[in-house]
Formats: structure tokens, C-alpha cells, sequence
């Protein structure tokens, strides 16, 4: 295992730019995830690292050693492909053996039949057999390692896939959207399950995904790419709580974010007429606040905001409800117990508070503004 | 009745189905009828016939038991027609699927000129053989062909010295080709690969696209560093499917192969029979000398050599299904 | 492509040899008799005026046609009216070898006849192997009946039986028949197509069985769906089909030299062109390799225009 680090990563197809100055270290045993919508440049970025790619500019250090010149078989690094990419012609056992076989044996030792009996073939062979063995036993695959990939379910090709990176001792291991062809159930089993063997082995991951949950869920750190740029790299509660730019905000968390047009004027805050706080030598600007669903609290008469309720979906151990504003005319969501569902019938009319401590601020170009807010005159948060 | 009165639903749906029946039955019995008559009767036509000694245009025929059969394996001709049939075969098979394979990886593995290679390696299999078979007969000409023009520009330079078999031609005299019982048979499986690679080529070039791209990715992150390594992990297990179905089908035209040597030899099938292929022992047993029974003979010995080949096939198909 | 020189270096090589005949066939085409014997000239020969020697013999003067000459030429004795009008041949009897060759061509043989023939066999064949195929493709893809496995089964059998294999009992039963030197006898034993209702039956079971239930909604019966409903929805792979086809046919030499045997009416345009080379002399090289050209080109040039359809169509048997 090892560190790795990417510097001023470029990359472009054509008139294209896909990747722009991407830099990220990564430490010896962290989890990282790559996460983004499609087209981002996450799997191009992990490709220059796999080496499968060649970076327009930029250099990629493995345990301190450039290998932007080195090709991807020598680059030492693991890799499970989204479509698993297992050969379909060998067997579980030889596809995991693969990467054993093309480093451990000579061409000549690796001729069928003939080379079994090449010297010192039968010992790295059964070296090999050992190792095979003991992937498939971490990953409960044992009783199938004489099937082809073809009679094997998605959930265990997957196994597969993961055993063939599993069986060596690389410096890295990089997963390119693992498990985006199976069932939601599987997919969540699964993750634990990767999340527990990277403990396990203490290994260096690197995870690309689109999917925010996978990735909050399993890394150490995420990095939220859009563009071809990193907008965010921080661990999973940071980015979830303190994005640094509104796509970041919008991208992280499920329900979406709920954000609403602010003015800053005179230094106060205002959200419509409500004044939010005071916020010291910031200019005068039109500005957005982030709202995640559970800032929002059902309140009283005085609150400072109010809608309809459109749509509610209640998931039984916590509910959620849409609502359009009066006066802004936009659609919030929020998180409410299932007890309070008599007031959120659809149609009701409610007022919603919140304490504007908890919201994000982020200027016009969707930059956050970090500001002490200083209480409002009067209370926003009521009820 | 009183039962049928009851349930009228019941009996209309057992009339729909018999209507729906026969309808199935009109549609396919056009092709059935004929599928019996033109493949299957003549099967069988031939079946009987190699056991007699039938000639067109006598009025009767004598049952000859296995006596055709035993003439295919014991006359020295017929050692001929399986020397030259098995010859044209297991030299046109491996060559064409070889070169076939070999021009579609390289043809795939470039950026420019794909559609040109590709086409210009088409034509034979388009052209009407015959016609080619004249214009390759024109360029092997021992005197005023391209080839031993060609051949003769390198008397006395130092491709000589580095060519001993041109060294010794031109010493002799350049190769009669055609007209040399050493070269005959070898010169038309010349011809049978220049005009059957092209077809392979194609097959593999449709196998290549279907061959995942991410499996070459894995290859290489697996450590397999060399282009065979790459070719013998993914590329060659891929096209499995591909080269059995090539195999057998360049297998069953090379059986059939006719024209080329009826246009090169429109009597006698080469010097010294070394041209002399099974169909055209048909042809020449059965139609020209009327010597029908021997003719439904290796007929039926064609037949099985064919469906020989496609059991095999099927059977190689089969065990593959779990891919 | 600078790095791919060496890939491109052998496909160009390999390229030389498969259009060495062509070249030759269309190069022979162009070029005089002195020219081919000699090997020079190039591609397109010199093109220089030829005088046709058995022409010029043919129109030899006999005493009565000088007679008849002479008041065209009044005042000249006998032998220079003869050589008046042996000149008067010459010059017509000469002209470039291209049209030259291409007029023997044309001439020597009944080119455009065997042309004719090889259309009218090729297209019947593959109308009546259509007609037969579809309504029986579509009846074991989409009816179901008692007995539907077994004549599927019977196909997969007959697939492994080639025509050309069988031809002596087919030409026996034919003879039989009285049908040799017809056109039946050249088309009869390609009338079923074997592959063809393998080929189309694959093809409508891709077919969603609510089209042809919305047809039998609308009151269609089977026949009408089959020519009205399936047939539309197969032009694709008809078409390969057609192409497989129609090239098979036009090329075949084998049945055609089994079936027909002297009527030249009935030649199709391979036995007319061999018959052009058992017949030929030395001289006659120009107009065979003009009339293989003919003969070759329809199909090199639909190619030429339509290379993916062809290959395609052609590569039909590589799909299964």
C-alpha cells in the first residue's frame, strides 16, 4: 500500500477539456471517492491514474515515484471495472489468477500444458492456487471457483471482480462505479461489505462513483468533482455540512438541498422581508441560502416562511413534504416526523421555521460566504 | 350434445385451433413439400443408386452391393481424387483463416484507410470465380504471364544467390505452374485462399467489434504487457465462436471446390490428376461418363464428410454456450 | 499512421495480390493482341488502329464483287479494283483493340444473351425462394401448431445438406423429367432455401407478436399478415438476403454446366465465358478477358456503391 498524488491533472479530448488542473494526495490506506454527475471527468481521472489514459499535463506520483511515463501494467495498481471486464472464456479461479500469472510466471511458464512442467513452474503455481484460494475465502466466493463468469449472478461477478484485484498486493486499488450494475438491496450490502475489507486491509482506494450515498457512506474523504475540477475534497460530514461552492451544496444529500434567493443589503440578511442577522463587512449583493430539508421545523403564525403542501412521502420512519412557497413560488422539501403528518396533508397551508446558524450562504457565482451572522432583530426561528 | 350445448365457448375455441392449425400447415407446406423433394428425395436417390449400377438412358439397373464403395478405396484414382481434395483442403482452411484473421487485426488496429483494405480485400469473393480463374490463368502463363515476367527480373541479380528455388528456375526454365504436376494442386489453393481470405477477414472484423473494449483495459492492468499477451488473454477466446463458424465454413466450400480447376482444366483435372477434387470426380463420373452408381458413391461420401464437419461444429458450439 | 507504416506496408502488398486479376482481366481487355503476347503497354495498351486479319480474309473480293466494283472504279484493271476494295476492307475492318475486343465481345458470342439469362435465373430464383421462405419462416416463428418442432427440426437438418453435393441425383431426376436445357432445370433446385427460412425466421421471431395481433384485430387473415404485416417489417434483412443471393446464383458455374449442355439460349453468363476460352485462340484473348470484364462488373459495382449492404449480405451466414 501506499500514498499517491496527482499534480495539476489536464486532460482534453479535442476542443474538449475534460479535466482542468486537477490536484488530490491521497494517504497510504485512505478511501477516496471520486464523485460526480456523468460527464464530470471522474472515470477519465481515474483512468490517467490507472494509467489507461494519458494526461495532457499534470504528473501522477505512487508512493513517490512519478509514473506519468509508466504504463498501467507496471504501474502496480488494481482495478474493478464497472462492467467487472472478467474474461469469459476462464474460470472464477483462473480469473482471479490472472494477475498472478502475468507477473509471477515467465511467457514460457505460462504455455498450457507444456509449461506446468517448466522448472519451478509447479511451485509458483501452487503459490498461486494458495492465493486464489484465500481471495475467494475473504470473499465467500469458494464454491465458485470452477464456474465461468456467464453462470454467475451480477452480485457474484462482482465478487469475482473484486477477488481478481483483491489477489495481489497492489499499491492502490481503484473501483470505477462497482456497483452500478446491481439491485439497490445488494448495492447497500455490498458497500458495507467494501467499506469492511478496505478496513480490513488498510488498503489505498480509490472510488469513483455518481451516486452521493455510496460515497458518503464508505470514504474518508470525498472529492466532488464537476467540470473537470475538484470543487470540494473533505471528509464525508464536511462536505455534507460546509460545502465550499452551491453545485457542492446541491450535488451532496438526499433529499435535495433546498435553496432560496437572499439579499444582503446594509449589512443585514435578509430573506424576503425577514431579516435573517447581521453580517459585517460583506457588500451589498442578491446572494442564495442552502436549507437542508431537516433545517426546516414545521413553526408557528410568525415564522418566516409558509407554503401548500404538494406532495408528501412518508418513508415511515421519517417524512418528507414538498411545499411551494408564498412569495418566492419555489419548491422546498422538508424533513418532518411521521406523527406530524396530520398538518402536512396535501394542500394544508404551514408556516416553516428555521435558525438561520444552520443555513449556508453562497454569493451570486455560487461561491460560499462565510460570515458570523450576528442574531437577528427579531427571532426568526419561532414556535 | 347437450354437453357441447352447454359449453359452445369450448368447441368454437377447439374449431379456432384446428383452423389455426391448418392455416400453419398451408403456409409452411410450399417449403416443406419442396424441402423433401429437392433435398431429402435426391439424399436418398443417391443413397440407392450408390449400390446399383444405373446409367442414364439404360432401361434397367443391377444391384451391386458395396462394390462402388469398395472401387473408391481401392482404385488408385480415387487415391488420387482423396489425395488432391485433402490437399486443397487442409491447405486452403488453414491459410485462408489465418490470413483472414491476420488482415482483420490489422485492419482493426488502424485509424486510416480502414474502408479501403477492407474493400479492396472483398472483391474476390464478390467476383465470379470463373472469371478469375481465367485472369489468374493469364498471369500464371508460362511465357507471356506477369508472374514469370516477373519471375525472370530477378534472373542474374543477386536474388538468386539468396533464392535457390529461383536460381534453379532460371536456370531451367521458369515453372510451367499450371501445367506442372508439382505446383498444380498448390497453385489452386493459391487461388481458393485469394479468393475465400476476404470472407474470413470480414466474419473476424464483425467478431473483433463485439469483443469488450474494458477487457483489453483489464488485460493491461492485469499485467499483460505484450500485444500477444493481450491477444492470447482476450482477443483470441473472444473470436472462439468466430473461427469455429469461419473453420467450418471455409471447411465445406473448399469440399466443394469446381470452378477454378474446370477453368484451368477443361479435361482431365491437372496433369497427372493432381487437380482431381471430389466434385469434380462427380462431375465426371456421374454427368460426363454416365457412371451413375459411382457418382451417388462419393456423392454420399461428400455428405458425410460435410455433415462431419458440422456435427463437430455444432458440438464445439454447444460446449461453448456458457460464455 | 506514422507508426503504423509496417501494418500498412503488408495490407498494401496483400492488396497488390488480390487486384493483380482484376487488373489483368480489365488491362487484356484494353489491350491488342501483339500487346498481350509481348507484355507491353501498360495498363491501357497504346491503343494503336489494328487491322483484323480473319475480318480482312472474310471480305476477300471474289471475281463478281471486282466486277461489280468496277464502275466505281472506271478505267482500272482487275487487280487494282482488287486492291482498291481489299484496302476499302482494311480500313474498315480496323480499329482500336478496346473496341475491338469489346465488340467481339459482344459479337462472337451472344454476350447480352447470356447477360439476360443470368438475370432472369438470378431473379427468378430468388422471387420463388421468397415466396416459399417468408409464409413458412412466419409459421414456425409466430403460429403455433402440432408439429411445428419437427419441421423446425427438419430445417436444421436440411441446412447441413449444400445443393452442389446432391447435384447428381437432382440432374438424374431432372433428366428424368425431360427438364435439362430448360430454364426450370437452372432454377428448380434453388427454390427452397433452406437458409433462407432459417434466416427469416430468426428474423420474425424479433418481431413483437402485438403487431400481428393488432393485424388480426384490424380482420387480416394469415396470408394477407404474411405479405402485409411480416413482409414490410423483413425489407432489411430481405435485402442481405437478396444480395446473398443474387451473388450466389449469378457466379454459380457448377449447376449450369451440369444442366445445361449445348443450348446456348439457356447459357448463363459463367458457361457463355467458357465456352468463349474452350473456343478461343491466341488472338481471342482481348475479347475474353472483355467479356469476363462485362461479366464481372455488375456485381463489383453494386458493390462498389452499396460495400455495407453487400457485406452484409454476403457475411448473412456468419449472423446465426
Amino acid at each position: 500500500m501506499a500514498e499517491l498524488a496527482l499534480t495539476d491533472i489536464s486532460k482534453s479530448f479535442g476542443d474538449t477539456q475534460v479535466l482542468s488542473g486537477i490536484s488530490l494526495d491521497i494517504a497510504d490506506g485512505e478511501f477516496v471517492s471520486l464523485v460526480g454527475p456523468s460527464g464530470c471527468g471522474k472515470s477519465t481521472l481515474l483512468r490517467i491514474i490507472a494509467g489507461l489514459e494519458t494526461q495532457g499535463a499534470g504528473s501522477v506520483t505512487i508512493a513517490g515515484q512519478d509514473v506519468s511515463a509508466t504504463r498501467a501494467a507496471d504501474r502496480n495498481l488494481s482495478m474493478v471495472f464497472q462492467s467487472y471486464a472478467l474474461y469469459p472464456h476462464l474460470s472464477v479461479g483462473e480469473n482471479i489468477a490472472v494477475p498472478l500469472r502475468m507477473r509471477r510466471l515467465t511467457a514460457a511458464q505460462r504455455l498450457p500444458i507444456l509449461g506446468r512442467a517448466l522448472p519451478g513452474a509447479r511451485a509458483r503455481n501452487a503459490e498461486i492456487a494458495a492465493a486464489v484460494q484465500e481471495a475467494a475465502r475473504v470473499l465467500e466466493i469458494d464454491a465458485l471457483l470452477d464456474r465461468k463468469p456467464g453462470q454467475l449472478s451480477g452480485g457474484q461477478r462482482q465478487r469475482v471482480a473484486l477477488g481478481r484485484a483483491l489477489v495481489r498486493e497492489p499499491a492502490a486499488f481503484l473501483l470505477d462505479e462497482p456497483l452500478s450494475n446491481l439491485d439497490a438491496k445488494l448495492r447497500v450490502q455490498t458497500r458495507a461489505e467494501i467499506a469492511q475489507l478496505h478496513r480490513r486491509l488498510g488498503a489505498t482506494v480509490i472510488y469513483v462513483t455518481h451516486d452521493q450515498g455510496e460515497a458518503m457512506t464508505m470514504s474518508d474523504r470525498i472529492a466532488v468533482m464537476m467540470d473537470g475540477r475538484i470543487l470540494q475534497c473533505a471528509a464525508p460530514g464536511v462536505v455534507y455540512d460546509d460545502p465550499d461552492d452551491i453545485r457542492v451544496a446541491e450535488f451532496i444529500g438526499s433529499p435535495k438541498i433546498n435553496i432560496l434567493p437572499i439579499e444582503i443589503s446594509a449589512g443585514r440578511v435578509r430573506l424576503m422581508e425577514h431579516d435573517l442577522g447581521g453580517a459585517h463587512r460583506v457588500a451589498d449583493q442578491p446572494a442564495r441560502m442552502g436549507l437542508r430539508p431537516e433545517a426546516l421545523r414545521l413553526a408557528g403564525a410568525d415564522a418566516p416562511l409558509a407554503g401548500h403542501v404538494v406532495h408528501a412521502e412518508n418513508l415511515g420512519a421519517e417524512l418528507y413534504a414538498q411545499l411551494v412557497l408564498e412569495g418566492l413560488e419555489t419548491r422546498v422539501t422538508l424533513r418532518a416526523e411521521p406523527r406530524e403528518r396530520t398538518r402536512l396533508t396535501i394542500g394544508a397551508r404551514v408556516e416553516l421555521g428555521f435558525d438561520p446558524a444552520h443555513a449556508v450562504y453562497f454569493d451570486a457565482q455560487g461561491q460560499r460566504m462565510r460570515f458570523g451572522l450576528t442574531p437577528a432583530r427579531q427571532p426568526a426561528m419561532a414556535g | 350434445m347437450a354437453d357441447a350445448a352447454a359449453h359452445p365457448p369450448a368447441r368454437a375455441l377447439r374449431a379456432r385451433e384446428s383452423r389455426q392449425r391448418r392455416t400453419a400447415w398451408a403456409l409452411a407446406a410450399p417449403a416443406l413439400a419442396l424441402m423433401v423433394l429437392i433435398l431429402l428425395v435426391p439424399v436418398g436417390v443417391a443413397g440407392a443408386l450408390s449400390f446399383t449400377d444405373y446409367s442414364l438412358g439404360n432401361p434397367g439397373f443391377d444391384w451391386v452391393g458395396t462394390e462402388n464403395y469398395e472401387k473408391l478405396f481401392t482404385r488408385s484414382t480415387y487415391a488420387r481424387m482423396f489425395t488432391a481434395t485433402f490437399t486443397y483442403v487442409l491447405t486452403v482452411v488453414p491459410l485462408s483463416v489465418a490470413l483472414g484473421l491476420g488482415a482483420a487485426l490489422l485492419i482493426n488496429s488502424l485509424t486510416h484507410l480502414r474502408e479501403l483494405y477492407k474493400t479492396i480485400y472483398f472483391l474476390p469473393v464478390m467476383a465470379t470465380l470463373i472469371a478469375m480463374a481465367i485472369a489468374w490463368e493469364f498471369m500464371l502463363h508460362p511465357s507471356i504471364g506477369v508472374i514469370n515476367q516477373t519471375l525472370a527480373k530477378g534472373c542474374g541479380t543477386w536474388l538468386e544467390a539468396l533464392w535457390p528455388w529461383l536460381a534453379g528456375h532460371c536456370a531451367e526454365g521458369m515453372p510451367l505452374w499450371l501445367g506442372d504436376k508439382r505446383y498444380a494442386i498448390w497453385v489452386i489453393a493459391f487461388v481458393g485462399v485469394w479468393q475465400g481470405f476476404g470472407f474470413n477477414m470480414v466474419l473476424y472484423l464483425a467478431g473483433l467489434t463485439s469483443v469488450h473494449r474494458e477487457l483489453y483495459h483489464a488485460a493491461e492492468m492485469d499485467g499483460a504487457k505484450s500485444a500477444w499477451e493481450r491477444f492470447r488473454l482476450v482477443t483470441w477466446p473472444a473470436l472462439g465462436p468466430t473461427t469455429v463458424f469461419v473453420v467450418t465454413i471455409s471447411c465445406i466450400r473448399a469440399f466443394q471446390v469446381f470452378d477454378t480447376i474446370e477453368a484451368f482444366y477443361p479435361i482431365g483435372a491437372g496433369p497427372g490428376k493432381t487437380a482431381y477434387v471430389m466434385m469434380y470426380a462427380i462431375y465426371e463420373k456421374g454427368i460426363e461418363q454416365n457412371l451413375i452408381g459411382i457418382g451417388a458413391a462419393i456423392t454420399m461420401l461428400f455428405l458425410v464428410f460435410v455433415m462431419m464437419i458440422t456435427v463437430v461444429q455444432r458440438w464445439l458450439v454447444e460446449r461453448k454456450v456458457h460464455y | 499512421m506514422t507508426r503504423d507504416w509496417w501494418k500498412h506496408l503488408i495490407l498494401i502488398l496483400g492488396a497488390i495480390i488480390v487486384i493483380a486479376p482484376f487488373y489483368t482481366m480489365v488491362s487484356y481487355s484494353l489491350k491488342s493482341p501483339g500487346e498481350i503476347d509481348r507484355g507491353e503497354g501498360g495498363f491501357f495498351g497504346r491503343q494503336e488502329i489494328m487491322v483484323d486479319e480473319q475480318c480482312v480474309k472474310l471480305r476477300d473480293p471474289n471475281r463478281d464483287e471486282v466486277e461489280a466494283a468496277a464502275l466505281r472504279f472506271p478505267g482500272q484493271s482487275q487487280n487494282a479494283i482488287r486492291e482498291a476494295l481489299l484496302e476499302e476492307a482494311r480500313a474498315e475492318c480496323s480499329s482500336r483493340p478496346v473496341v475491338f475486343n469489346y465488340t467481339q465481345a459482344f459479337t462472337q458470342a451472344p454476350l447480352l444473351r447470356y447477360l439476360l439469362n443470368g438475370v432472369i435465373v438470378t431473379v427468378s430464383i430468388f422471387l420463388i425462394q421468397i415466396v416459399v421462405a417468408l409464409p413458412a419462416a412466419y409459421a414456425l416463428a409466430k403460429l403455433r401448431f402440432w408439429g411445428r418442432e419437427a419441421v423446425f427440426g427438419l430445417v436444421l437438418f436440411c441446412l447441413l445438406i449444400p445443393v452442389h453435393a446432391i447435384a447428381l441425383p437432382l440432374y438424374i431426376m431432372l433428366a428424368k423429367l425431360g427438364f435439362t436445357n430448360t430454364y426450370a432445370a437452372l432454377v428448380i433446385p434453388w427454390t427452397i432455401s433452406v437458409f433462407g427460412i432459417f434466416l427469416m425466421r430468426q428474423f420474425f421471431m424479433t418481431v413483437p407478436d402485438d403487431l400481428i395481433d393488432a393485424a388480426r384485430m384490424d380482420g387480416m387473415s394469415e396470408f394477407a399478415i404474411v405479405w402485409r404485416v411480416m413482409l414490410p417489417t423483413a425489407i432489411p434483412a430481405l435485402l442481405a438476403f437478396a444480395i446473398f443471393s443474387v451473388v450466389a446464383h449469378w457466379n454459380d458455374y457448377f449447376w449450369p454446366r451440369i444442366v445445361v449442355t449445348g443450348n446456348r439460349d439457356l447459357f448463363t453468363p459463367p458457361l457463355g465465358l467458357r465456352e468463349f476460352k474452350g473456343g478461343g485462340d491466341g488472338n481471342m484473348f482481348g475479347p475474353m478477358m472483355a467479356s469476363a470484364t462485362v461479366i464481372v462488373l455488375p456485381l463489383i459495382v453494386a458493390f462498389l456503391l452499396a460495400q455495407r449492404r453487400f457485406i452484409e449480405g454476403i457475411t448473412l451466414s456468419g449472423m446465426k
